[in-house]
């Protein structure tokens, strides 16, 4: 099980100025929608944006506070 | 990750225009992640090969490294990684994996 608190503290350890909505999906605290907007995601393409979210959040998936995420990402306008 | 394994995956990469690696299979996935991902592809109306890895960690472990994507399931088309659904819905959004499928079947058309 893992908060919005620590997903956001994750994220934001590789992104600073994200911004990380999520949604759990499940009630369970361990499969969530997750949507990161950040200013790092312009110019590269989605696969590589959303590779670095899984790296951001690598440590929880490992352990398995979190089990699955469905992730969104947006770069900032 | 031993060179046999590689090269056994990158067979299957090769002998399928759309395969996902996932945990299940077609008539029974395992994971609701999967199940998605098959429904995505039943309603684009291409062939695509499901395979099951949920048992073999070896084999996992080897896709996550070819990939560098750490979850469950990934999309191989036309012998190139495009993640999974999150990757591929906003594709399909956009009319770009259209463009993608339609090219990986060029050369199958009678």
């Amino acid at each position: 099980m893992i908060t919005h608190e620590d997903i956001e503290r994750l994220i934001r350890s590789a992104l600073p100025d994200a911004r990380v909505q999520t949604y759990d999906r499940t009630g369970t605290s361990d499969h969530y929608n997750v949507t990161v907007t950040s200013s790092a995601f312009s110019g590269k393409p989605l696969l590589d944006q959303h590779r670095m979210i899984y790296a951001a959040l690598s440590e929880a998936l490992k352990d398995g506070r979190l089990h699955a995420v469905e992730l969104k990402t947006e770069a900032n306008k | 990750m031993t060179q046999d394994l590689k090269q056994s995956i990158q067979d299957e990469i090769a002998a399928h225009k759309i395969l996902i690696y996932g945990k299940g299979t077609k008539q029974a996935p395992r994971c609701g992640f999967t199940l998605e991902t098959i429904d995505f592809f039943n309603q684009i109306g291409f062939p695509f090969e499901v395979l099951d890895v949920l048992g073999n960690d070896a084999k996992r472990q080897a896709l996550t490294e070819m990939t560098n994507w750490p979850t469950l399931p990934k999309v191989f088309i036309n012998g190139k990684f495009y993640g999974d659904t999150d990757i591929l819905g906003p594709m399909l959004e956009s009319g770009e994996l259209e463009r993608v499928i339609v090219d990986a079947f060029a050369d199958v058309k009678a």
